[in-house]
């Protein structure tokens, strides 16, 4: 992924397509997308936030049908700057400027937490990338295997807590939360309305840090799918290994 | 500047605002009200002026009453402080878009999933007469000391609207209720806060702005300018981002089409209080589905 952020703050993200992440329509599915959103946001928020720090607590992510696309892009601003809270949104759209969707965010403002007060984020003007394989690094295999997902039954998928799924405390990412929800829903999604079953709209809340493992997303449809329009909804959450409620989402699934 | 009075709960019949004798709906407190994680339980008759001609409340309503119910059981669980809405989503069942599923009147069981020092989250589950899913919803809000103190209970609460208002205000097709007026393009709105629009505390209602953003949303769909009913065209999920009040009016809800995805189009729309500096309310995702 790379990023741009411009002299006001505000900032421009990248996610080059690859097969790896990709849905029935070729398109990027909605957990990379929105550890693209989630990681952007986070860097947008450190200005806006300064000198407090800001927690993700609620994203939505509602996809446009791209079909294969080269890059999504992102551009991320800010709506609103209060005490305790800060609100982004997200513009998607395709490398050939057609609309690709939209996310909104709410971040809670908080003090710097200690073990964050001397760390230093550049934040000035300017691209840069913000993962790249290092030298000799196997290249990955697809998203949702490198993050280990495990599927357990129809609307249950696993994911182990680890250093490469975590965030800068320890606990499971934001990004990863959305790509678990999104398994989750499809793999409902694939017995409920059809092998093609992809997630195009989240509203995700976070409730608490997801701190043991294994953490586990239970997806539970609302009401009856509509299989005649390939259409599901449903409600998911992540549970931390003790059980606790971690986050809360509610999805749409569509197959064509 | 519109004075900001003391807030007025009202009694006996005439407790609470104006949305609540518009969409009455009693409420209960499940248990003893001792629970730290208070759980409500809220039944509305859905009274024919305000459902469309199959019986189906509008989405923004809807999103009202869980924003109504959301609030409430999120301020129990705050006492003595209480809470300002920040963030509501709803969503409907894929089955309950047409047809008789989730018409006619509707149970919201309510529940609070987490209570922090600044925040709490709720979740409400929306069941028709026959006790299907047809929508679930889940609300922000933020926690607050409000200026003359938080509304008063008795736990555990049971909220009784039953005693019907006989104003004929409370009788009025919704977009006269609401106050709506054609903006200058479709999917632009405007709405004039009377006070029956506004909360306790003098601004307007959170569920004022959801019928208005819904609206707004339809309307830019329909490619009308006349705020109305729009049939064949529903709101099937909503995410909206309450900012800042609205206090003076008149607010301007303005809808734009992002793009399609077979049936459904994403919408987006923000409201912004033009006599107060046009400053932003609100921003919300919405799908509008046609049928």
């Amino acid at each position: 992924m790379e990023s741009e952020q411009f002299e006001n703050g505000d900032v421009r993200g990248w996610l080059p397509h690859s097969p790896i992440f990709a849905g029935p329509d070729g398109g990027p599915r909605i957990g990379a997308i929105g550890m693209l959103v989630d990681a952007l946001g986070g860097m947008r928020s450190i200005t806006a936030a300064a000198p407090d720090w800001a927690f993700t607590a609620d994203m939505s992510l509602h996809l446009l049908p791209t079909g294969p696309i080269e890059r999504l892009r992102a551009d991320i601003r800010v709506l609103r700057r209060g005490r305790r809270t800060l609100v982004l949104d997200a513009e998607l759209s395709t490398d050939d400027g057609r609309p690709a969707g939209l996310a909104l965010l709410t971040f809670a403002v908080v003090p710097r937490p200690d073990h964050l007060v001397d760390i230093v984020i550049d934040t000035s003007p300017g691209r840069r990338e913000l993962s790249r394989l290092e030298d000799g690094q196997i290249p990955p295999t697809a998203y949702h295997e490198e993050l280990d997902l495990r599927e357990v039954s129809p609307g249950v998928v696993t994911v182990g807590l680890r250093p490469e799924v975590g965030n800068t405390v320890g606990a499971l990412h934001g990004g990863v939360h959305m790509a678990l929800i999104d398994e989750a829903a499809v793999s409902l999604g694939r017995t409920l309305i059809g092998p093609t079953a992809t997630t195009t709209d989240v509203h995700l809340g976070f409730l608490e840090l997801a701190m043991t493992g294994p953490i586990r997303a239970e997806a539970v449809p609302v009401g009856d799918p509509d299989p005649g329009c390939g259409r599901l909804t449903a409600v998911v959450q992540v549970l931390d290994g003790d059980g606790r409620v971690c986050s809360h989402a509610t999805v749409e699934v569509t197959a064509s | 500047m519109t004075s900001r009075p003391e807030p007025s709960f009202g009694s006996g019949n005439l407790r609470g605002i104006g949305m609540s004798h518009y969409l009455p709906m009693p409420i209960v407190e499940i248990g003893d009200g001792s629970a730290p994680l208070p759980t409500t339980r809220g039944r509305f008759a859905a009274p024919a002026h305000v459902v469309d001609a199959d019986g189906r409340l509008e989405t923004g309503m809807l999103a009202s009453l869980t924003d109504s119910i959301g609030g409430m059981t999120s301020g129990l669980s705050c006492l003595p402080d209480w809470i300002v809405t920040t963030n509501l989503s709803l969503r409907r069942a894929p089955d309950a878009l047409a047809g008789p599923r989730g018409t006619g009147d509707l149970q919201i069981d309510t529940r609070v999933m987490r209570r922090g020092r600044s925040s709490v989250v709720t979740r409400s589950t929306v069941s028709d007469g026959d006790g299907h899913e047809v929508a679930t919803s889940w609300l922000s809000c933020a926690v607050l000391t409000p200026a003359g103190g938080p509304p008063p209970f008795t736990r555990p609460v049971t909220m009784n609207h039953h005693e019907v208002d006989d104003d004929p205000l409370y009788r009025l097709a919704p977009e006269r209720f609401f106050a709506l007026e054609a903006g200058e393009r479709p999917g632009e709105l405007l709405l004039h806060p009377a006070v029956h629009l506004r909360n306790p505390w003098g601004i307007l209602h959170g569920g004022s702005v959801a019928h208005l953003l819904d609206t707004a949303a339809r309307c830019v769909v329909a490619d009308r300018t006349e705020p109305g009913p729009t049939p064949g065209i529903i709101v099937s999920d909503l995410v909206i981002h309450y900012m800042n009040p609205g206090r003076e009016g008149p607010v301007v809800a303005s809808a734009s089409i992002l793009g399609q995805r077979g049936h459904d189009i994403l919408v987006r729309v923000t409201a912004h209080d033009r006599g107060a500096d046009d400053r932003l309310m609100n921003v919300a995702a919405m799908t509008v589905r046609v049928r």
